[in-house]
């Protein structure tokens, strides 16, 4: 399957540098997984933070530093003993996802509107970034809406279509204030994504207006 | 006389040969030799990347230590000794924040795994890294000092385009394009060996 859609460059240097928010660190990997070109780019930012490493000038270690490193070589490694988690599991059935994020725990489906159902997944570390899996149902017509921040988006099965094009399993969303979406689901399956959401989701119209309150995406 | 980029190519399969000694036979004088050259380089980027004076040495000292655990899964073959190692830095650090933070961990999390995205089947085309670590100095040299400094930035924090722009005292757009720019060469330089 070709994935048409890719995340700019801003995000995949993010990742190779570790400045993403956890949240959207989950979604751009979640495209990682599917996507070796992207990757590729990732691991060429990888070798560039090695070259900025690298070309660093020298900070001046304390004096102690190497005696006391010394002593830790000889101590014997302590693996943390990892218990299984309540959640592990949930998310085993869900294709798409890197394994790292099959691990944790997410809250049961919960409706939000007609034909559509959220997941929220729950993060092992503080983030500013809510991530849920979003499932609509063949053919839903998602209401017109605006972010006030940003909103990644990764297919994990199914389709959706909007102004900018087709999005199928792989392939990556930005949305931020300036997007305005109609989003319509592909009419063969449901239509299963990974969100990764900063900010607020504006539903537009006068339905939107009403049930807004009630969603609390 | 060596000319300096091969000096530093050089360097590379160096560096490359010490952390094989650490893996092999535990050789602590070349362990001794990575130390006194990484764990200073690897205290510089932590204390850029807004880390205080005792963490970052207490971080480089930690990631260095990680350099003699994990030896024997450094792979020259895709991975140059400086990407490695910046790649555990980059991982301690992110621990070290989330420990760090309000509220801290909610449970056990591991960085090292959140970087484990090569899962798909095919071909991988990752770029040798011998070749890879010689190109992208070559790609970054050619670089405007402006461009180069833009995407340094970006490898520090998490440095939004606006931040870049006001620390650099310089227009948003400008950022953009450079960060654009300098992306582009990058991407040539990509798709040079694909």
């Amino acid at each position: 399957m070709t994935i048409h859609h890719h995340p700019f460059d801003e995000p995949l240097i993010g990742f190779a540098a570790g400045t993403l928010d956890l949240g959207q660190h989950v979604a751009v990997a979640t495209h990682l997984t599917r996507c070796s070109r992207c990757r590729d780019v990732m691991h060429l930012m990888e070798h560039v933070g090695g070259a900025v490493l690298a070309g660093l000038s020298p900070t001046p270690m304390s004096s102690d530093a190497f005696a006391r490193m010394e002593a830790r070589l000889r101590q014997p490694v302590v693996h943390e003993v990892r218990c299984e988690r309540p959640g592990s599991g949930a998310l085993d059935d869900m294709p798409g996802l890197p394994a790292f994020v099959r691990l944790y725990s997410a809250a049961p489906w919960k409706w939000i509107a007609p034909g559509v159902r959220l997941r929220p997944i729950r993060l092992p570390a503080e983030s500013d970034t809510r991530v849920f899996l979003l499932k609509s149902a063949p053919g839903t017509k998602m209401l017109e809406h605006t972010h006030t921040g940003t909103e990644m988006t990764c297919v994990l099965t199914g389709s959706f279509s909007h102004e900018a094009g087709q999005y199928g399993p792989g392939d990556f969303d930005l949305g931020d204030e300036t997007v305005k979406h109609n989003v319509m689901v592909g009419p063969a399956e449901d239509c299963i994504c990974l969100v990764a959401m900063r900010g607020e989701l504006r539903l537009a119209g006068i339905i939107g207006t009403l049930i807004q309150p009630f969603i609390r995406l | 006389m060596m000319s300096a980029d091969s000096q530093r190519a050089s360097d590379g399969e160096r560096w490359a040969g010490l952390i094989e000694a650490v893996a092999v036979r535990q050789d602590r004088s070349a362990f001794a030799t990575l130390f006194e050259h990484f764990a200073p380089l690897v205290k510089t980027f932590m204390r850029r990347s807004g880390v205080t004076e005792a963490s970052a040495d207490e971080l480089a000292q930690e990631t260095l230590l990680m350099v003699w655990r994990k030896a024997s899964v450094f792979d020259p073959s895709t991975a140059g000794a400086a990407a490695w190692i910046f790649t555990i830095a980059r991982n301690l650090r992110i621990d070290a924040h989330r420990r760090g933070r309000r509220g801290g961990l909610t449970e056990t999390s591991d960085v090292d795994a959140e970087f484990q995205v090569d899962e798909s089947p095919g071909p991988d085309s990752r770029l040798a890294a011998a070749q890879a670590e010689t190109r992208v100095r070559a790609a970054l040299a050619e670089l405007s000092e402006e461009q180069r400094r833009v995407l340094e930035l970006s490898f520090y924090q998490e440095k939004a385009h606006g931040e870049i722009a006001r620390i650099l005292h310089i227009p948003l757009g400008t950022v953009k394009s450079r960060s654009r720019l300098a992306m582009n060469r990058l991407r040539n330089l990509l798709g040079e060996f694909s």
